[in-house]
């Protein structure tokens, strides 16, 4: 049967499934967040308020934010994905 | 029989569904190149000026207050994705979803250079030859160059896009553009190029709970089981009652047109993107064997299973209701809205001076946001307080078409109507159309009564 050819086809491994999903999502996460956060602040009176002398323009402060979200959301969604993969199975006794 | 892929290499098919989804991949993404370049009178008529923080859309300015419009608005994009999934299934995943999109062409690019599917899953195995290198490279140069291309538009809707170009050719584009043009670029590289179906099937949220918005008269596409087994093959003289078969001549088509990779005799699965190349690749079956269409075809549960269908049921009543609500909150919002913003705070550093002639003063700094896209001259006012005026240099604020006017303001009352924390009000009226007016309270404070 030629559909035989497909009963192999690529399928990713679970870490890899673990890795990218938590990637993409926290991806998503951190747009979202980057977006509702500098609709309500500006950057520039962020830098000031931290110091007055800082400049680093608007471009770089967006990239920031959004790298502090996505970081975030990584290490989030990471150590919950991490605890639900590696947790103890239920032992039988207790299923019964 | 054959060796198990680790590939999956969509084959090409023609057809209803192809050719619309061939139109569906032409205008989205006709309408994402085309739209950063095109002009509304002096500007870029789409443009999310991020550097300025104000988003042009066509004739009109938002600003970071006008926030809620855009959650308004992914929140009405969320109902009419459930609305559609309820309704039709999966057309989003099939015909609109961008990584369908982009994969449509990537594939497209990959037929161009490497040609048909078993040509394709030929040069994979052969050993590295010129006629190879030479395939896979031009493979690469399209798909980089178009993903590049892909990930400076993208740039385009945030940036002025005519001077990105220039600059682009100049090869003097600033840091942060270039990084988050190649990152987008890189981004489409690696999800249509390589990752494809597996996006759906491992990293897409909307893929897992779509089935919840599903019902038995959700349209869905499927296999006609009842018609199609037995499945076996026969020749096209032989009757197939006769043989005691059904109406599938088990030709694996709609398995090898499947970008996902899944049989879909098997029934209604996850990884089905419903994009309907298995219909198109049946029908065509159908049509050599002179067995009527549509042993494959976009039906319904309650259909397969000889019931009636009902479009119009509970569910679909209550998302296009919430649709209905939702949009015309937006719409007159949106056509309610004031072309002024005013922002009042009040100096923290003092709670009020004392001047001569027995006047308390407070003062404020006030933000006037002119929304609309000519200049225009504001008249600034203050009540609430019996006696309150403005020490008289600001009456009259002239702000520039999608400009913000920032100053310091001074107010006064007698010392005698000065009593404690009291609410007032600022008024900043056009002063070219009375209609057009902005009141924002504030608070005065006096001595303690």
């Amino acid at each position: 049967m030629v559909s035989e050819e497909y009963r192999g086809a690529k399928q990713w491994s679970r870490d890899k499934q673990a890795v990218f999903t938590v990637v993409w999502i926290s991806f998503l996460c951190a747009a979202i967040g980057t977006m509702v956060f500098f609709a309500l602040f500006d950057p520039v009176d962020l830098t000031d308020i931290v110091d007055e002398d800082l400049d680093i323009g608007r471009d770089a402060g967006y990239a920031a934010g959004f790298f502090f979200f996505w970081i975030l959301s990584l290490v989030c969604s990471g150590i919950t994905a991490f605890l639900v993969r590696t947790a103890p199975k239920r032992d039988a006794k207790h299923r019964e | 029989m054959y060796e198990s892929q680790k590939k999956i290499y969509p084959r090409e098919i023609g057809g209803r569904f192809a050719d619309l989804s061939k139109l569906a991949t032409i205008l989205l993404l006709g309408l994402f190149y085309l739209i950063p370049w095109l002009m509304w009178n002096d500007r870029q008529a789409i443009l999310f000026d991020l550097p300025a923080r104000k988003f042009y859309l066509v004739g009109m300015t938002l600003w970071p207050q006008d926030f809620p419009y855009l959650a308004l608005l992914l929140i009405i994009a969320a109902l009419s994705l459930f609305f559609f999934t309820a309704l039709a299934g999966r057309l989003w995943c099939g015909f609109a979803c961008p990584q369908t999109v982009w994969t449509e062409a990537f594939i497209w690019m990959e037929q161009l250079t490497e040609g048909t599917r078993s040509q394709r899953m030929k040069l994979d195995k052969t050993p590295w030859s010129w006629n190879k290198i030479h395939r896979k490279a031009s493979k690469q140069f399209l798909w980089i160059a178009f993903s590049i291309w892909t990930g400076f538009t993208f740039v385009g809707f945030f940036e002025p896009i005519r001077e990105l170009n220039h600059q682009f050719m100049t090869l003097t584009v600033s840091g942060w553009t270039a990084f988050w043009g190649l990152f987008y670029g890189f981004a489409t590289y690696g999800n249509a190029g390589y990752m494809r179906e597996q996006v759906c099937k491992y990293m897409c949220p909307y893929a897992r709970f779509q089935s919840a918005m599903f019902d038995k008269d959700t349209l869905i596409i499927s296999y006609d089981e009842k018609r199609g087994e037995p499945r076996g093959g026969r020749s096209r003289s032989v009757d197939p009652k006769l043989a005691g078969l059904g109406d599938c001549i088990d030709c694996q088509l709609c398995v090898q047109v499947c970008p996902t990779g899944i049989d879909i005799r098997a029934g209604l699965q996850y990884e089905c993107i419903a994009c309907a190349a298995c219909i198109d690749a049946c029908d065509s079956v159908m049509d050599k064997m002179s067995y009527p269409r549509g042993l494959v075809r976009y039906t319904t549960e309650h259909a397969l299973s000889s019931e009636e269908t009902h479009v119009i049921r509970p569910r679909m009543m209550v998302y296009g209701a919430l649709l209905m609500v939702l949009i015309g909150a937006l719409v007159s919002s949106m056509a309610l809205r004031t072309p002024i913003i005013l922002d009042v705070i009040r100096d923290r550093n003092s709670l009020y001076r004392e001047l001569p002639g027995d006047l308390i003063e407070n003062i404020y700094t006030i933000k006037v946001i002119n929304q609309s896209n000519d200049a225009r001259v504001f008249k600034l006012s203050v009540v609430g307080v019996q006696g309150i005026h403005l020490d008289g240099e600001y009456y009259e604020v002239a702000v520039d078409g999608g400009g913000v006017r920032s100053l310091p303001v001074r107010v006064r009352v007698q010392r005698a109507n000065a009593r404690g924390v009291m609410n007032i009000d600022f008024i900043a009226e056009a002063m070219d159309d009375a209609g057009d007016m902005r009141v924002e309270d504030s608070r005065f404070v006096g001595p303690s009564p």
